[in-house]
Formats: C-alpha cells, sequence, structure tokens
C-alpha cells in the first residue's frame, strides 16, 4: 500500500506541476478509492504547488504558469470535497489580503495571493478598492495573523497609515503582522506608514511572512 | 534653434543635436485637481492647453477619455457593421459595501447573440476600469468576431484638421491604434486570468480571436494610408506579469514582425506604451521592429535601471523616464534633478522627455518647471 500510495502522490505532484487537470482529478480519485485520507491528498497537492512555486522563483515558470497550477488544484479540490467533511483540518495561518481604497490594481496583489497560497497560508482575498473599515473587520473575523496591502496609485497611499491606525483603534494591531508592496510604495514611506514590513515583489514579500511564522513557531 | 517640431522629428529619425522636448502628460492631474477642487489658483480657468503653454513645456496628446473630454487628434474612426447595434448606458450602480459609484453598461447586439462588459469610473471620473469584460466565453467569443468581421476604419479629416490646428504647428501627428492583439484580449476584452485560461483550455478557439484581431491592424492601417502621420502608438500596458517572456515570444514578437514592416513601408514610425515591470522584456523589446516606447518605468518605481533600459533598447527612441513618484513632494528635489540629469545623459538624443506615465494628481506641478529648467540648461550646452 505505501509504494502504491507514494506512486498515486507522485502522479498528484506531477499531474499538478504539469497542470494536467484530467491526470490530477484521475489520481485524487485513485487515492481516495484506496484509502487515503483527504487532508493527505491536500498535502500531496501542496507539495506539487511548492514545486511550482520554487519554478516561479527560478524564472521557469511566470505568473499564467502560477494561474493554470491554481486553476487545476481548484478543480481536483472540487472532485475532493465530499470527502473531506469531517475531517479535521491542519492548522493554518490565515492572511487578509487587498488593493486599498481608491486603487484597482490587483496584478502585485493577485501574485502575492497565488504565492502565499503554495506557501501554505489561508488567504481571504479582499480584492481591489477595499475601504479601511473592511480590511480591519476582516483582519478580525479571520483572526488573521497577516495583513498585506497593496497600493500603486501615489494618490492612495495615504490609505496605509489610515489603516494601521484603525487596526490600533480596533485593538488589532499587536496580533496582526503588517506588510505592504506595490510599485510606488517606497521603504521609507513603509516606515512612516508604521507596518512591519515592505517588499518590492511578491515573491520578498512572502519571504518576509514566512520568516514571521517561522519566528512565531520558534 | 529647432523649433519643438523639428527637435521631435530629429529623435524619430535618430539625428543628433537638435535638442531635447520635454513632453509630459499633464491631464490626469488637471482633471483631478478641478474636481476635488484642489488646482492651483494660479490655473483656475485656464485650459489644458494654456496651462501647457504657462508651464512652457510641449503639449502631450492623450486619448483616454475622462470627464472633460479627450486630447489629442482622434483622428482613426471605428464603424461597426449594420448589424451591429452599440447600446451604452450610464448608471450608479449597485450601492453594495461602500459609496455608489458611476457605472457605464455597453452591450454589442448581433444576430450572433449579445456581448456585454460593465466598466467602473474611478472615484474622481478621470478614468474607467472594467468590473466585467465582454468575453466571458467561447460563445461570447463567437459574437465578437462577428462584430470584429463587419467593423471598418476610416480616417476623419475634420477631427485632424481640429487636432492640426491644435497642435499640428507645435508636435508631429500621432494615431492611437489598439493594444497588440494579446494586450487588446487581456486588458480590453477578457481580462488577464480568463485570457490565460482560456488560451491554455481553448487554444485553438482563442488563437483564432488573435488572428482576427491581428487583421483589424492590417484595416487600422489602410485607413491611415497616405495620411500625414508620423508615429503610430500601439497602446499596450506591457506588463511582464501579464505577458510572460514566453507569452511575448509567442504572441506579441510574431505580431510586430509582421505589422512593422508595414508602418515602415508607409514611411510611419511606431512606438508602444510599456508602463508596468518590464527587466523581463526588454531583452526581447528589439526583435519588435518598433522604433520606440512610450513610459518605461524606471526604478525605484519600476523594475529597471537607465542602463538596462539604454541596454535593452538599443537604437530605440524613449518617450518618458521619470518615475512619477519623483513628481510627489516627499521625494526630494535633489533626488528628481540627478535622475533627470542622468536621464538626459543616457538617452539623448533618442528621448522625448516625460512623467512614466503621467503626472500624479498629487504631484507638485511646479516640479514641472523644474525639470523644465534642467532641460532648458541641456539644450543651451549643445
Amino acid at each position: 500500500m505505501t509504494d502504491k500510495k507514494e506512486e498515486i502522490f507522485e502522479e498528484i505532484r506531477n499531474s499538478l506541476v504539469n497542470f494536467d487537470v484530467e491526470a490530477l482529478k484521475k489520481a485524487v480519485l485513485s487515492a481516495v478509492q484506496n484509502g487515503v485520507a483527504a487532508q493527505e491528498i491536500v498535502d500531496a497537492m501542496s507539495e506539487g504547488m511548492n514545486t511550482v512555486g520554487k519554478k516561479f522563483e527560478g524564472g521557469e515558470y511566470f505568473v499564467p504558469e502560477l494561474i493554470m497550477a491554481g486553476e487545476t488544484m481548484k478543480e481536483a479540490l472540487e472532485v475532493l470535497r465530499p470527502y473531506m467533511e469531517g475531517e479535521a483540518g491542519g492548522e493554518s495561518r490565515t492572511a487578509v489580503v487587498a488593493t486599498v481604497a481608491g486603487d484597482i490594481h490587483d496584478i502585485g496583489k493577485n501574485i502575492f495571493v497565488t504565492l502565499m497560497t503554495t506557501a501554505g497560508f489561508k488567504v481571504i482575498d479582499l480584492g481591489v478598492d477595499v475601504p479601511a473599515e473592511k480590511i480591519v473587520k476582516a483582519v478580525k473575523e479571520n483572526h488573521a495573523k497577516v495583513l498585506g496591502l497593496s497600493a500603486l496609485l501615489t494618490t492612495n497611499l495615504e490609505q496605509l497609515p489610515m489603516i494601521v491606525n484603525q487596526l490600533k483603534k480596533e485593538g488589532v494591531r499587536d496580533v496582526v503582522k503588517v506588510i505592504v508592496g506595490g510599485a510606488t510604495v517606497t521603504e521609507e514611506f513603509a516606515k512612516e506608514a508604521g507596518v512591519d514590513g515592505y517588499a518590492k515583489t511578491a515573491l520578498a514579500g512572502v519571504e518576509i511572512c514566512k520568516g514571521w511564522v517561522r519566528r512565531e513557531k520558534a | 534653434m529647432a523649433s519643438t517640431f523639428e527637435k521631435m522629428m530629429a529623435v524619430y529619425e535618430g539625428r543628433e543635436g537638435a535638442g531635447i522636448v520635454f513632453q509630459p502628460r499633464i491631464k490626469h492631474w488637471w482633471e483631478v485637481t478641478l474636481a476635488t477642487g484642489t488646482l492651483p489658483e494660479r490655473y483656475q480657468g485656464m485650459y489644458l492647453d494654456e496651462i501647457y503653454r504657462d508651464l512652457e513645456v510641449t503639449p502631450r496628446e492623450v486619448w483616454v477619455p475622462g470627464v472633460r473630454g479627450s486630447a489629442g487628434y482622434l483622428s482613426l474612426q471605428t464603424r461597426e457593421g449594420d448589424n451591429v447595434e452599440v447600446w451604452v448606458r450610464q448608471h450608479r450602480g449597485p450601492p453594495d459595501e461602500g459609496e455608489p459609484h458611476n457605472y457605464i453598461t455597453t452591450e454589442y447586439r448581433t444576430p450572433k447573440g449579445t456581448i456585454r462588459q460593465v466598466e467602473r469610473l474611478t472615484e474622481h471620473g478621470a478614468s474607467v476600469y472594467n468590473v466585467e469584460y465582454f468575453l466571458k466565453d467561447l460563445k461570447d467569443i463567437e459574437v465578437y468576431k462577428y462584430v470584429l468581421q463587419e467593423r471598418s476604419y476610416e480616417w476623419d479629416q475634420r477631427r485632424y484638421e481640429w487636432g492640426k490646428k491644435r497642435f499640428g504647428d507645435i508636435i508631429p501627428l500621432r494615431v492611437n491604434l489598439q493594444r497588440s492583439p494579446l494586450m487588446w484580449l487581456i486588458v480590453g476584452m477578457m481580462g488577464f486570468k480568463r485570457t490565460v485560461t482560456m488560451l491554455w483550455r481553448h487554444p485553438r478557439e482563442t488563437e483564432e480571436l488573435l488572428i482576427l484581431l491581428e487583421n483589424e491592424f492590417y484595416k487600422m492601417l489602410e485607413a491611415c494610408k497616405g495620411k500625414p502621420i508620423v508615429e503610430l502608438h500601439f497602446g499596450d500596458n506591457m506588463h511582464q506579469d501579464m505577458c510572460s517572456p514566453p507569452f511575448f515570444k509567442k504572441y506579441v514578437i510574431p505580431f510586430y514582425k509582421r505589422v512593422m514592416p508595414k508602418v515602415h513601408e508607409m514611411g510611419m514610425y511606431a512606438t508602444s506604451h510599456w508602463d508596468g515591470f518590464v527587466k523581463q522584456l526588454l531583452p526581447l523589446v528589439k526583435e519588435t521592429g518598433l522604433d520606440g516606447l512610450e513610459c518605461v518605468t524606471p526604478l525605484p518605481q519600476g523594475d529597471v535601471t537607465l542602463e538596462e533600459m539604454k541596454e535593452g533598447m538599443k537604437g530605440m527612441f524613449l518617450r518618458d523616464g521619470i518615475p512619477a513618484v519623483f513628481m510627489c513632494p516627499w521625494t526630494g528635489l535633489k533626488t528628481l534633478e540627478d535622475h533627470v540629469r542622468k536621464l538626459l545623459k543616457v538617452f539623448a538624443p533618442l528621448l522625448i522627455l516625460g512623467i512614466s506615465d503621467l503626472t500624479p494628481a498629487n504631484a507638485d506641478i511646479e516640479r514641472i518647471r523644474f525639470v523644465n529648467g534642467i532641460v532648458k540648461e541641456f539644450n543651451e550646452s549643445l
């Protein structure tokens, strides 16, 4: 059974890395039929996504490949969903991510969301043009450990310190780490805004968040 | 001393010694400051052209519709087929969680079916963005193919005359075309994620559509033939995270390789708007045959150094080059000055100086005057 299981896991990982939806669905069903727990199957898919993330980091894959991998996994999860009920999920770190009010740019944010997901975070993506109140509410309701904010327009940078203040007012500033990104955000501006981290690229941002989680665990 | 027109022609033709033109986009700044009541007193009551004159810089044509109409020639008109009805309505949108916004819904009604897009006006109405794209599935693609097949383009002599009166003696005629086919789909018709998944799941149908979009350019070029156009501009909004290097190689380079010889045969020049991160694409740009690039935002706002830009664009000209964030009050003037001086040194004479890609609404507009002083000094030193 162990060899068979490993063979199926290999198929799951490979079909995800190659965006082969049908092969992945087939492998997932085969795993279920062989009595593998749903959570183990999800873990195997996460390993595949991890490989996709590494290929992205290495410049072999680009954003379209991240999207294809994400879609492939989403379809496979639909197949698995009926078997997941009743199983306890693994511990996950929750991150809330948004593009600030008045700004509708979402590419950098979306890459960050995809990479955070592949890094094992549970991501609540609030979308674009999100008012401060909605962001803070989501942080509170989801007990988020990380808040990722994106701002591209110079006119909307003022939202960053405003959100930090709102977090303070609501008494959640100390329980969430705030990271910001976006082409017009500079390190100096981020510092003045009172956030915990600044990243020029989505990839660098994910590394910072992973570091926070590692330190917290230690 | 060469005129502005002559200086710009020298850039197109790659000639040295004529001097640099500073042509910043200020329309967005003007529209938003008007809407928010923050337009400085000095410029109250002025037309956009008058502000350009007051700042002593060269006017820039901008085609993006805004609350106060468009600037530029708009000489190429699109004519839809007889059986294609275009219905447009503006409405207050659903006041879901925030303020209600203004939306524009556009429908193309054809014998093959109807496609619909919904755009939302930005905060001050100076721009729009898609909340719903025209093309959502294969059925929509079939409808759009019909729209394209029936569509034609024609030269609008009256609008050209109007534009010439406004700009013609100062700047050469530039006509805006669509984005190149892949970017047309991604930015204008389908959205990024759906374009990626459609190319992945339905490559035949999607690539057929790309071919039809390319045919539109041949129709546009036909309409431009023999007209006094100097520059054709592809509003690509190029960004490597949307158009990855493999996409660029597969779809963008071959398109330009087919189109650019036709542009040059017509005695015209062509440029493309690159306003995203482009470090991975710049080493490939020469293969397109384009004559110049617009925008290309350097560090710290973009992801490339001036040297990398120069290296990638060898022999091509650059329009713009000052990161927009340098026009904001929180960037030191010395930083702006050093950047402009270096930009002039690295890119002249293949440079039409401007802001990448426009003057922000919260910019210190007097910095335009400051930059212009540096440009004047540079030109006098030639």
